[in-house]
């Protein structure tokens, strides 16, 4: 009777199901980590093993959540075999707490389907092999080793403060470049002595890396991985201070660590458990950040100078909103960054931002010795411009910068030739990929959003209910400003009457100071403006005894009771997001736009003592744009 | 604002920035008259900009305005110097010398800039002078008597030019010299030397033109900031055929146009219900020029026979 076996069969499967989902709703969540060192080493294993115990106690114990671990597999070949053990044995998350764990695991993930993997710090999911059970990780540790760089380049009194490092790679090259960053960024004199002992529990050898470091000057140190308790010793000996990264290095040594970077695994565990009961096994990556709150900090006893402090807060809220951007690259070898531009550098608009983008980012990574800046400024010719570019790339820059929408044409032709070479474009959203290129980057600011903040400002300011606005030519970044500022203006002011005039020209200043007379005649007392040229309208404002709102640069400099604020473009990130990738291999591609919600725009206040409720309606507008709540249009009904 | 209100206005911006054109028009005006073309204004013009600006700005020399004028005059002056060795006495080409000292002004501006200043730098130069009485009057006053001391001084030299031009003896030596060296030498007249003064002058007052740009106009020196204000100066002069009059007129006339399309982008006029695009409304002043140039043909009634033509004893 086929029938009634088919029909036996399917109670069966029924049952199983039935059994199987009623095991599953009380059995608790099992996960296991396998870790290359201790859970007391107090930096890498411990965290991990602290942010899990955590969730365990927030679940309500071990009833809901089993952990098990195995310890100190440093060796490879071992941490294999326990995680296969592990899968075997039904656990649903295995960890693989360890860069040098990621090919075993790919071994092994594919036959236990059913068991979701995770493996740090890493990127790679495998989904580009079929992989759909692996959760990836990585702490991004320059973003705290950049704070408590900070800190160390302020406290230190020689000048000079010692890296002691395990090997060149993973977590602790990302938290050591960061910190270099940092220190460089705070203290532009000191100097940094960098050296790695080879091994991640060598304690005696990071003694000795520390105390030579200390032989050397150094009365400032830190380091990473578990072996780092040797050199805190060291340092603790000698009189100087440790900044600690991974965990809270402060108990043992309460008055030589200053703060220590302190990763929270805690947020991880939690979402990839309700990924799973969501029946997500894999394919996510997990970073640790500041703003995500997977990085906090934690001090020592130490008394820490209260503007030691204040640095180290603004660096980290700078880092949270994306005002700094530490890099998780060094260049090992000088990086040769070349731009031209139509303006001078000293524009106080367009050329002016992107150079002190590019210094800010030299400052950060240690000067004209990591990072070397070639420009050539005032290339209206767009002709003059590509043969500039075209010397640059010949010369063999690492990244040519075409800082113009007008050099775009002389750009595409160019960047096939130089395959070597990556190029960056801007104001611009196009790569160039139709084309085929890959080595090219495009940049625009979001600058209608700044637009719209400056004429919320601007409406509420005005007196004569007449607003002017000097612009170049009614294209590009400048129409997106002029767009957005006419939308603040109408959002705050609506009986505010804006009057628009366009020079032309980008750099005829005495043409904008005539416009902007012309426009103070027809009853504006607030203005605003675009290019390098407002200088001479900023001046007839003044003269006039108006208000400026600025875009750009920070244009308060030369008339701090004229400007009430700007949009300052900080490229400074972009770059360095572009730096990160070229070292990283990757040579273009890539658009990037800075927003007021990714911190490459700011308004900049000037002199001018503005109402409070002014400013409270321009923090509201930052807030709405950031928020999503307010959306500025790029385009204005009819263009 | 009614009509009225802004053609006052526009009249007044109009005659303010005039400023510029009216020095360097009239000094090229004297020089082309000699028989020399000077094509040079623009870098001339470009050293005084940043030559006044540096003089009188707290962060550079601090000095009072006028002084400013006068050492930007002194370093036109310089130039057209220079010009008069380069085209008088070496008779290059001097359409392409006049190029060639252009972009030297633009780009030794621009050294200057950078190694003495640094970056922009901002002086108060010529505060507006209400005349007495006069600047009172309705309309009339706010048009003519409360612009600043360049102004004035800028008007007052187009009769000035007038009369030196056609009734003095160094006048009569110019044209002489502007129409056929060659007799006027024979009369004794030194060619060389008229024509270097005329060089020295056309030079001081470029120089002085780019201190009103830079001092009495905007208070600020920026890179190339003339942005082809010294060549439009060289056109007013074949535009005003080569009469100081009709070279004030040409620039009221251009500096009208361009003021009024500035009216028309903020009044924001529409033709059929259309904004005009500003684009088109930038070049009008530049159309109308070339409109002016082509219809007034008849004025090279003036134009110096020896105009661009190096002068050498014992030829012609």
């Amino acid at each position: 009777m086929k029938n009634s076996r088919y029909l036996a069969l399917l109670v069966v499967v029924l049952l199983l199901a039935l059994i199987g989902t009623s095991v599953q709703a009380q059995a608790p969540i099992r996960v296991a980590l396998v870790m290359p060192s201790s859970i007391t080493d107090i930096s890498w294993s411990q965290s991990i093993y602290e942010g899990l115990v955590r969730v365990q106690q927030e679940l309500g114990g071990a009833s809901a959540l089993e952990i098990a671990y195995t310890e100190g597999m440093f060796d490879v070949t071992a941490a294999s075999q326990a995680l296969r053990d592990y899968a075997e044995q039904g656990f649903d998350i295995v960890v693989a707490h360890g860069a040098q764990y990621g090919t075993s695991l790919f071994e092994l993930a594919g036959d236990y389907p059913e068991t979701s993997f995770a493996w740090g710090t890493a990127t790679d999911t495998g989904a580009d092999r079929g992989f759909n059970n692996i959760f990836a990780y990585e702490a991004a540790a320059q973003e705290g080793g950049y704070v408590n760089g900070v800190m160390a380049g302020l406290l230190t009194e020689s000048n000079v403060i010692g890296i002691v490092g395990p090997v060149p790679a993973g977590d602790a090259i990302l938290y050591i470049n960061g910190f270099q960053q940092g220190v460089y960024a705070a203290n532009p004199d000191a100097q940094v002595l960098l050296a790695y002992t080879g091994s991640f529990g060598d304690t005696a050898a990071a003694a000795e890396v520390a105390q030579t470091q200390i032989s050397a000057g150094a009365d400032v140190l830190t380091g990473t991985a578990q072996q780092v308790v040797g050199a805190i010793d060291a340092i603790q000996a000698a009189g100087g201070l440790w900044f600690g990264t991974q965990a809270d290095q402060s108990p043992n040594w309460p008055d030589t660590v200053v703060a220590s970077q302190v990763y929270d695994w805690a947020p991880m565990f939690r979402d990839m458990i309700a990924q799973r009961q969501n029946g997500v096994l894999g394919g996510i990556v997990y970073r640790l950040t500041l703003e995500n709150g997977g990085q906090f900090f934690a001090y020592g006893n130490f008394e820490l100078p209260a503007e030691v402090r204040a640095a180290a807060d603004q660096a980290i809220a700078d880092i949270e909103a994306g005002v700094v951007y530490p890099l998780a690259f060094m260049p090992s070898e000088i990086f040769r960054v070349a731009v031209v531009m139509p303006s001078a550098i000293t524009d106080l608009a367009w050329s002016q931002a992107i150079y002190t983008g590019l210094t800010n980012i030299q400052r950060q990574l240690g000067g004209t010795d990591a990072l070397e800046i070639a420009y050539t400024e005032g290339m209206f010719d767009v002709t003059a411009a590509a043969g500039a570019m075209r010397d640059y790339a010949e010369q063999g820059y690492d990244l040519v910068i075409a800082h113009g929408t007008q050099y775009g044409t002389s750009l595409f032709e160019l960047a096939p030739d130089y395959p070597e070479t990556s190029f960056a474009w801007g104001t611009a959203t196009d790569t160039g990929a139709d084309l085929g290129l890959t080595n090219v980057f495009a940049y625009e600011a979001a600058a209608q959003e700044g637009g719209y903040v400056n004429g919320v400002m601007a409406g509420l300011l005005t007196q004569s209910g007449t607003i002017g606005v000097v612009g170049p030519v009614p294209a590009g970044d400048a129409l997106l400003y002029i767009n957005g500022f006419q939308q603040g203006v109408a959002a705050s002011n609506a009986s505010a009457n804006v009057v628009i005039a366009y020079t032309g020209s980008f750099g005829d200043t005495a043409l904008a100071a005539e416009t902007a007379q012309t426009q103070i005649s027809a009853g504006a007392d607030v203005l605003t403006g675009s290019a390098q040229q407002v200088v001479g309208a900023i001046d007839a404002i003044q003269a006039a005894g108006g208000y400026w709102f600025g875009t750009q640069s920070d244009q308060s400099v030369n008339w701090p009771e004229t400007v009430v604020a700007s949009q300052v473009f900080n490229w400074a990130p972009t770059i360095g997001q572009m730096i990160d990738n070229i070292l990283s291999g990757t040579l273009g591609g890539e658009a990037y736009t800075i927003t007021l919600a990714n911190g490459g725009l700011r308004i900049i206040y000037g002199g001018v003592d503005v109402p409070a409720d002014v400013v409270a309606a321009a923090d509201a507008a930052i807030a709405g744009i950031i928020d999503g709540s307010i959306t500025v249009a790029r385009e204005l009904p009819g263009q | 604002m009614n009509f009225g209100e802004i053609l006052v206005e526009a009249l007044t911006l109009t005659l303010l920035y005039a400023t510029p054109y009216l020095y360097s028009a009239l000094g090229e005006l004297f020089v082309q008259r000699s028989g020399v073309l000077n094509l040079g204004v623009e870098g001339m013009m470009l050293m005084g900009a940043f030559t006044a600006i540096f003089a009188i700005a707290p962060a550079g020399l601090g000095a009072a305005p006028l002084m400013g004028v006068l050492l930007a005059a002194a370093v036109g002056a310089l130039m057209g110097l220079a010009a008069a060795v380069v085209n008088v006495t070496l008779q290059a080409e001097q359409g392409i010398s006049g190029i060639g000292f252009s972009l030297f002004g633009l780009g030794l501006s621009s050294l200057l800039f950078k190694v003495l200043a640094g970056g922009v730098i901002v002086a108060s130069g010529f505060e507006p002078i209400h005349i007495p009485l006069l600047s009172d009057m309705p309309i009339i006053g706010r048009i003519f008597f409360q612009q600043n001391l360049m102004v004035y001084a800028a008007f007052a030299l187009v009769p000035i030019s007038a009369w030196v031009i056609n009734r003095t003896k160094w006048g009569l030596q110019i044209r002489a010299v502007g129409q056929n060296p060659a007799a006027a030498d024979t009369m004794g007249v030194n060619v060389v030397r008229v024509r270097y003064t005329t060089l020295l002058l056309g030079g001081a007052l470029a120089g002085i033109a780019g201190a009103s740009l830079s001092i009495a106009l905007t208070g600020i020196f920026q890179e190339n900031m003339t942005e082809g204000r010294g060549f439009i100066a060289v056109a007013l002069v074949y535009f005003g055929g080569w009469s100081p009059w009709r070279v004030m007129l040409g620039a009221l006339l251009f500096s009208i146009a361009n003021n009024l399309q500035i009216w028309v982008q903020i009044l924001e006029v529409q033709i059929g219900g259309q904004p005009i695009p500003p684009n088109l409304l930038i070049m009008v002043p530049y159309i109308l020029t070339i409109a002016v140039l082509i219809f007034a043909r008849q004025r090279k009634r003036l134009e110096p026979a020896a105009l661009t033509k190096p002068f050498q004893r014992g030829e012609n």
